[in-house]
């Protein structure tokens, strides 16, 4: 068996865990970290052009490598299992949730308001944009105010966006670029200014954010140990307390089957799914539902947000390819009336390219081939296309949960998890009006440019999932406190994702972050 | 030119970013020199005439490059988010291109010609038809080749790829080619035949 001993021990390679170790060695030198991640490391940047061009000639897996094959489960559950996790095909945007995400319950009478004032969490969004690298301006709303500016512009609006914002703000909506983890400036981090690949899945400038670099960094100043291909498969107590005295793994690839981690302070950095896994894993006679558990929460209230989605028929010449990962955001329903339907979301629009193809046969089904084809492609090029989308406030249920599945283990004999999302009674009741507002919000915009609303329709699943140790003030309640310690366990940490109580009205990285920033000083006094 | 000179230039003009790992595309079928000759001649009929000369012979350079790099095998992109892995790369579409190469030939030679590349302009125009047609009748152009129909994965190859695209909107859109953000907020420059 191969034993190792840090100070703090994480469990996790992905952007929470590589950002909670580049400032936890900032404000704590003195400590030693190991960095623990199942997946392996994909350091060979050089090669990202390459993959980028096979994924887009054959669409081949643009990070070769990045799952473990028995390593799944059912539900939402992201295959990337490697240095840098979901993170690794992440598009980049960073927009900030709104004040009203953490009051719910004071301010509607919905779900549960965070035990996170909003101008800490503010901090700590502009701590997260800076660590990251964020390239955004400013909405026009008071209530978005930010305390300090991105620490980089805008990205350029492509000709596409110019048009698709004149056309959209005649609504009476304004909209502004999307905040993305994209430089801008050159050299921002280290890393290349954007060259609008279009493929930010897969950046082969480095311009996009990944955190690899930040771990490759750590590593090249002896900051942190990265073990990967290692994933622990337990959490152990000691025996005369409750806190977390060991970590359990084993190698993926079979070599020192059993490791073990002992550690002052371990903090669960494992994303949505495999955080509460391991802890509902890590179930013993002294701990029978699991560790963290005694409030029986842990895998409880999973969360994320639904959408609404369409595309618009445009009288607008857009040349579809100019930039289609970035696009136009609108915060104006972030917030909502106190005494209005409850209905909050963002609002997204890109360029799009539906519809405006080439097309072997004419109406008539004759077969176009050289210049007919041309001149049959060209009609439709004369419009455009926008792609609409908003995602929309959920709120979970008690039983939208993780569960582990006894019919599905993986090679160590370990049951696979299982996510089914549900959401609560009120988000139910008003599911119909929700649809209405989007109906009629898709028909006010396409009226702005006589255009025509495509098909709307609903996304089935929840995006971004966050929770499963949902932080509280209220042991019995939650799982954590708001520093992510868990209530059961003085030395165990949980950060990011899983923490989350609901999942918002847009994409959750950077509230992810934030929050697991805000998680450090209190790990690197534990 | 010989087969294997062709080959050669074929490789080094366009798979030389992957000379490093040339051993993917071994065991995958390459085209033969009549082949290319066919796909020069079905060039002549389906793609657009502003490509010239030199522009539909690129578009054979590049559809031979993409059948002779093809990996079976391949781990294929589960995305972001994603619950599921996806099969890996099936057997190269190619290999089903034999026999609609030698259909082609056949429905030349009962017109007349010795080949399908020997057969005139508006003889091959009504091959490809028909090659289109039955035994299956092709609805729509594919992503990506699929070996379902040579013509269609020919002719889809070409109009769904970044040239096709700028040809169609005459402008010099490049979407896969990565590019500065200045001046991307002004209209595309026009494509002017390139």
């Amino acid at each position: 068996m191969a034993r190792y001993e840090a100070d703090v021990v994480i469990v996790g390679g992905g952007i929470t865990a590589a950002l909670v170790a580049e400032k936890l060695t900032e404000l704590r030198p003195d400590l030693s970290v190991i960095v623990v991640e199942a997946g392996r490391r994909l350091f060979d940047v050089a090669n990202r052009t390459l993959y980028r061009r096979r994924y887009l000639d054959y669409g081949e897996n643009h990070w070769p490598g990045d799952f473990i094959e028995d390593q799944g489960g059912r539900g939402v559950i992201s295959r990337t299992m490697a240095v840098g996790g979901s993170a690794l095909h992440w598009g980049g945007v960073c927009n900030r949730f709104s004040v009203e995400d953490t009051r719910l319950r004071s301010m509607y009478g919905l779900a549960v308001d965070w035990p996170v004032a909003w101008d800490d969490l503010e901090r700590h969004y502009v701590e997260a944009e800076r660590r990251i690298g964020v390239s955004g301006e400013p909405g026009p709303f008071p209530e978005d105010q930010r305390s300090e500016p991105y620490p980089m512009p805008p990205m350029t609006m492509s000709w596409n966006l110019v048009q698709l914002e004149a056309w959209a703000e005649q609504s009476g909506i304004p909209f502004w670029t999307t905040p993305q983890a994209k430089n801008t400036v050159d050299g921002y981090g280290g890393r290349s200014v954007c060259r609008r690949c279009n493929t930010c899945e897969i950046c082969p400038t480095g311009a996009r954010y990944s955190p690899d670099y930040t771990f490759r960094q750590l590593l090249d100043a002896n900051r942190i140990e990265l073990h990967d291909g290692t994933l622990v498969r337990r959490l152990v107590p000691a025996d005369d307390s409750d806190r977390i005295a060991v970590a359990r793994a084993v190698r993926e690839d079979g070599t020192d089957d059993d490791v073990e981690y002992r550690a002052r302070t371990f903090v669960v950095a494992s994303g949505y799914c495999w955080s509460s896994h391991l802890l509902l894993l890590s179930a013993s006679s002294r701990f029978p539902n699991g560790l963290a558990n005694s409030s029986d929460h842990v895998g409880r209230y999973m969360t994320g947000h639904l959408a609404y989605q369409t595309t618009i028929d445009l009288d607008l010449r857009l040349y579809p390819g100019m930039n289609e990962q970035h696009s136009l955001i609108s915060r104006q329903f972030f917030r909502c009336a106190t005494d209005a339907p409850y209905v909050r979301h963002d609002l997204r629009i890109w360029e799009n390219r539906g519809g405006r193809g080439p097309q072997l046969r004419d109406d008539e089904g004759r077969v176009l081939l050289g210049d007919d084809l041309i001149a049959d492609w060209r009609t439709r090029t004369t419009r455009g296309t926008a792609r609409v989308r908003g995602y929309y406030d959920v709120h979970p249920h008690a039983e939208s949960r993780l569960t582990l599945d006894d019919g599905s283990t993986n090679r160590w004999g370990d049951p696979m998890p299982v996510i089914e999302h549900r959401v609560d009674e009120a988000t139910e009741a008003r599911a119909a009006a929700t649809r209405e507002h989007f109906e009629t919000l898709f028909a006010r915009l396409a009226r702005a440019n006589d255009g025509r609303v495509g098909r709307v329709s609903g996304l089935s699943y929840q995006d971004h999932p966050a929770g499963g140790c949902r932080m509280g003030d209220d042991p019995a309640t939650s799982v954590v406190d708001s520093y992510g310690r868990t209530h059961d366990h003085e030395n165990l940490f949980v950060v990011g994702a899983p923490t989350l109580p609901t999942g918002g009205t847009t994409n959750g990285t950077l509230t992810f972050v934030a929050l697991a920033l805000r998680s450090v000083p209190a790990i690197a006094g534990a | 030119m010989q087969r294997r000179t062709l080959l050669q230039v074929l490789a080094g003009a366009l798979v030389a970013p992957w000379r490093g790992l040339r051993v993917w595309a071994q065991g995958t079928p390459e085209l033969t020199a009549p082949q290319l000759a066919a796909l020069d001649a079905l060039a002549e009929v389906v793609l657009p005439s502003a490509l010239g000369p030199a522009g539909r012979s690129a578009a054979v350079r590049r559809f031979a490059g993409w059948v002779l790099n093809y990996r079976e095998g391949a781990e294929r992109g589960h995305g972001y988010g994603s619950s599921a892995l996806r099969r890996p790369t099936g057997p190269s579409p190619a290999l089903r291109y034999p026999p609609q190469f030698a259909a082609l030939d056949a429905a030349a030679v009962s017109a007349g010609a010795a080949s399908f590349a020997a057969l005139d302009a508006a003889g091959r125009r009504a091959v490809v038809e028909r090659a289109l047609n039955e035994p299956e009748r092709v609805t729509r152009l594919p992503g990506s080749p699929t070996g379902e129909n040579l013509v269609a994965d020919f002719l889809g190859f070409y109009a769904n790829s970044p040239d096709g695209w700028d040809l169609a909107y005459d402008a010099q859109i490049g979407a896969d080619r990565c590019r500065s953000l200045d001046g991307s907020d002004q209209r595309p420059a026009p494509f002017g035949g390139r």
